[in-house]
């Protein structure tokens, strides 16, 4: 009875040549960082096929936007890419902006700059540390997570949220920079230099770190393009598109800074490419602030901005027009717009038809994780397990915007 | 005039399946016949440099002739342009050919837009269900399945108490 299964085996040996296993990887897995699930087929060691299953966290999104009042909606999307909700808020701001033709003033672009590029930080260093985890060196994660929590900090002093921030608003913020947070954003600022250059100096040219990294889930740029990618995944693979300069908004056309982009589209590629932005993001959020121009911290958009509360609690017409606020009765353009700002992982974008109602006729949001994700079986084929899971966790698949 | 130029060449290649063209829109839009669509990206891909399929999504129109709608976004990188391309069908016969072997990129996005409208992509690989479970056997982003009513009182529900 003992030699049965080995009997077994060498029989289908004999028939087929090739005895492949499946793996089942996931949906809750510890070392895949969120709910996916892979059906892998393994010739041993090595991945022959694989096939996800997503939508296990799928909320719905587009459906509930059809219903809900503009205002509401930043709040679905901070849930979409959760590592950094506020360019999905200024996104979505920026998209009900387009739409109603507003320009909000250069003070307002400069602090939204602020924000979008603390919040690419915040998510770049979860990504690139998590890179440095599933390769085996979880030092670099422990010291890159209190910039992180540093900048949730800072996100707390400016809207009082940290995770789902609900930033903003359409046409600006709703409060200016407090004293405190530019002291803060200022002091992080200083610090966080000396963090990246102690992290690179730990993996950038670590013999390890390369020798796992390197020419491991490459993808060329031509199929990279094909399958849609966007962002440090697109940049890593050697085109150099990015929102910010193609189609500049908030001002980002003031500013000066480096696009960086790969050569080989693999991990270590992806990782630089998110590395090198950090620094370019430092130096954005380093140029914003000291070149912060006065003036206010919203634009009129009667429609959407709520009027001052002592106003409201004391006079008629701000407590009415509080009221049709709240309870979205607004007039909006009846339009079709699409807008993309360069969220972490990639374009963001919202296709948005309005039919001059309180709610979106239609709203889809354009993820960027939801349309490279499904290039992963090509890219981990023929590799390792443990390769593939470190190709994951480079292409920074969260799975918020993955299911929306 | 690069505009026109495209389309006039568009014209001349794919003369009545260009129905529809809106200047006026944020991006370029041209409405084109459902038959016409494969045919019509490839041409725009291989031969004017719109390799970058942005977006794929689905619509809803109930009321209309061709109530289902697919609205493609395509980006020249080149030359940094975008194109929207919409095209509607019936809802009696959805049936729209896959571009999943033109731009891999649609691959899951047409999936999304056959779970949520029900729009049949013919000679997609793979079209099954993707975000929704297996078995639902409606298309949830139809219009005529509006979102409960979340003032309603009727409702006996143990564990949220309303």
């Amino acid at each position: 009875m003992k030699t049965t299964y080995s009997e077994h085996h060498l029989d289908l040996t004999k028939q087929d040549e090739q005895v492949y296993s499946t793996l089942n990887l996931g949906p809750t897995h510890p070392a895949t960082h969120g709910i996916f699930q892979n059906i892998l087929m393994m010739n041993g060691e090595t991945i022959v096929d694989a096939e996800q299953t997503i939508g296990y966290i799928h909320r719905a999104f587009e459906k509930i936007a059809e219903r809900r009042p503009y205002y509401q909606i930043t709040t679905l999307t901070d849930r979409l890419n959760y590592c950094s909700s506020p360019i999905n808020n200024i996104g979505w701001h920026l998209a009900v902006e387009k739409l109603l033709g507003v320009e909000p003033g250069k003070r307002v672009d400069y602090m939204r700059i602020i924000v979008m590029e603390l919040a690419r930080i915040a998510d770049h260093l979860v990504c690139n540390s998590v890179i440095g985890v599933d390769s085996g060196a979880l030092t670099g994660f422990v010291y890159l997570f209190e910039e992180r929590e540093a900048i949730y900090e800072i996100y707390e002093e400016l809207c009082g949220a940290r995770l789902t921030t609900n930033l903003g608003r359409v046409g600006g913020f709703d409060r200016d920079f407090s004293p405190l947070a530019i002291q803060k954003i200022k002091a992080l600022m200083k610090r966080i230099p000396k963090v990246l250059h102690e992290f690179e100096n730990l993996l950038m040219r670590n013999r390890i770190f390369m020798d796992r990294t390197v020419s491991v889930g490459g993808l060329s740029a031509e199929r990279a393009l094909n399958y849609g990618f966007s962002g440090p995944n697109l940049r890593a693979t050697g085109i150099d598109y990015d929102v910010r300069v193609m189609e500049p908004y908030c001002s980002y056309n003031d500013f000066e800074f480096i696009v960086p982009v790969g050569q080989s589209g693999d991990v270590y590629d992806r990782f630089c490419v998110r590395q090198t932005e950090m620094w370019e993001s430092i130096k954005l959020i380093n140029n914003a602030l000291d070149n912060l121009p006065e003036g206010k911290f919203n634009t009129e958009v009667p429609a959407f901005f709520l009027p001052p509360k002592e106003d409201v609690y004391s006079k008629m017409e701000p407590l009415i027009a509080h009221f049709k606020m709240i309870m979205g009765e607004i007039d909006v353009p009846e339009k079709e717009i699409y807008k993309a700002v360069e969220a972490a992982n990639g374009e963001l974008g919202f296709y948005l038809v309005a039919d001059g109602g309180r709610s979106p006729y239609r709203l889809h949001f354009r993820r960027p994780g939801f349309i490279y994700y499904q290039a992963f079986p090509e890219i981990i084929k023929g590799s390792s397990l443990s390769d593939a899971i470190l190709t994951m966790s480079s292409m920074n698949v969260i799975a918020g915007e993955l299911d929306a | 005039m690069e505009k026109i130029e495209l389309l006039q060449e568009l014209k001349s290649k794919f003369d009545r399946n260009i129905i529809a063209v809106d200047e006026n829109a944020d991006i370029y839009t041209l409405t084109i016949s459902s038959v016409s669509v494969k045919p019509i990206l490839s041409f725009l891909k291989e031969e004017k440099d719109y390799q970058f399929l942005t977006d794929l999504c689905g619509i809803h129109y109930p009321g209309r002739e061709k109530e289902l709608g697919v609205i493609y976004h395509l980006h020249n990188l080149v030359e940094n342009k975008r194109l929207r391309i919409k095209t509607f069908v019936t809802k009696a016969n959805p049936k729209v050919e896959s571009v999943s072997q033109v731009f891999s990129a649609a691959n899951w996005m047409e999936r999304e837009t056959f779970d949520f409208y029900g729009v049949d992509f013919v000679g997609h690989p793979n079209q099954k269900r993707i975000l929704n479970v297996e078995y639902m056997d409606y298309f949830p982003m139809r219009k005529e399945y509006p979102l409960e009513d979340a003032t309603r009182t009727d409702k006996d529900d143990k564990f949220f108490g309303r």
